[in-house]
């Protein structure tokens, strides 16, 4: 088959549909009505859920730990009041990283050239791995925020020792997804057994695409050269 | 002021409903390359409108409208990825086609064209937007303009996806 069979295939076909075609004019009119499509609207409600138990969890800590700070630091342990107070601090600032990667998302100008928007988009979808990123930057707080200044004094060396390897490869482990958790990694199995629900797959779709549009622009630098 | 914020909502609200109803075939197009289930494809059309709303205010008309229309749908298209997710709430039927136009074709060319959409939906979603862009014979330097690639590259890639469908046409007509 030639270009021209092709082409005209095509058409053919396609120039019927196109006459067949109507617009609901009333639904058209709703369209441009739609003013409130907000980042809200658009969210998955897993996603504004995900948001809700983000917020509710560190505000209302915020406030708990700041008053310990102003009003008891001498009267709490200092291993749960440092504990906590990285573990909210992470939370938050992995909840302002998704607000805003969201935001950027939700502003992307759709106009653009599509090889230029998909990578810009893509790349956005990618960098939410910042959130994962650093949520699992506090696994090390989680063995630490018990202790007591007793513990460390007063306690048998054996439970000490133990203590000790559990916080140490919790920090490794931790330290470790924090690096290697990126775009280059993403056909390893760990990586694509820790991002393996569902709710991950606009996440790897977006990964398979920014290497499809790699693979385009080598080929357009080649052209170019 | 808000006698002319108005007015130009109105114009918008004017241009967009001319824009829609001149080039509705784009969107349908676009949409039918990339979304194979009818309901689904009327979710992602409601969707390109809602972006070619968004954008209308940004258009300058420094590139014609249809390539303008094409990165908009083309974006969308394959920005979708609620393919299996639960079909939004507020769906409303935008474009529909009125009646079968597969019957119309003819049995032979209808086997040719399943043979084309069965080729088409197993490029990548690069390659599916500047075949279709061929398809819609449009010139490199729009296929260009549109995706952001060199003209060359352009005719580099047209000529490797031509060549796989041959191979194809060939191989299923020689069975």
């Amino acid at each position: 088959m030639n270009d021209i069979e092709l082409k005209s295939l095509w058409k053919s076909y396609h120039e019927k549909v196109e006459q067949s075609l109507s617009i609901n004019k009333q639904n058209a009119d709703d369209i441009s009505k739609m003013k409130v499509h907000s980042l809200l609207s658009s969210m998955k409600p897993i996603k504004i859920f995900t948001l809700i138990v983000g917020i509710l969890w560190s505000v209302p800590l915020t406030f708990i730990l700041i008053n310990i700070f102003i009003h008891s630091y001498n009267e709490v342990s200092l291993f749960f009041l440092y504990s906590a107070s990285i573990q909210v601090l992470l939370t938050i600032i992995a909840t302002a990283v998704y607000i805003y990667q969201l935001d950027l998302i939700y502003k992307i100008d759709f106009s653009t050239p599509v090889i230029t928007m998909q990578e810009k988009l893509s790349k956005l979808k990618i960098s939410t791995l910042w959130v994962a990123r650093i949520l699992f930057l506090q696994l090390p707080v989680w063995t630490t925020f018990y202790l007591t200044k007793n513990t460390i004094m007063e306690g048998d060396t054996l439970h000490l020792i133990a203590q000790g390897i559990i916080t140490f490869l919790f920090s490794f482990v931790a330290i470790w997804l924090f690096v290697n958790i990126n775009y280059k990694n993403r056909n390893k199995k760990w990586f694509q057994f820790i991002f393996s629900g569902k709710e991950w797959n606009p996440l790897l779709q977006s990964m398979e695409l920014l290497h499809q549009i790699e693979a385009y622009k080598i080929e357009n630098q080649k052209t170019i050269l | 002021m808000l006698c002319s914020l108005m007015k130009s909502e109105k114009e918008l609200k004017q241009q967009f409903h001319q824009i829609i109803e001149a080039h509705k075939g784009i969107l349908f197009k676009v949409a039918r390359t990339y979304c194979y289930d009818d309901e689904d494809r009327q979710d992602l059309i409601q969707e390109m409108m809602i972006q070619i709303w968004k954008s209308l205010h940004k258009y300058d008309g420094s590139f014609a409208i249809t390539t303008w229309l094409y990165r908009i749908s083309l974006n969308v298209a394959i920005s979708f990825y609620r393919k299996n997710a639960q079909r939004q709430k507020n769906s409303i039927p935008l474009i529909r086609e009125h009646h079968s136009v597969h019957e119309e074709v003819g049995s032979e060319k209808q086997e040719q064209l399943e043979q084309l959409e069965q080729f088409i939906s197993e490029l990548s979603n690069l390659d599916k937007a500047v075949m279709l862009l061929y398809l819609e014979d449009k010139s490199h330097i729009e296929v260009s303009e549109i995706m952001n690639l060199s003209v060359s590259n352009v005719g580099t890639k047209i000529s490797r996806i031509k060549e796989k469908l041959k191979k194809k046409f060939s191989l299923l007509n020689s069975k």
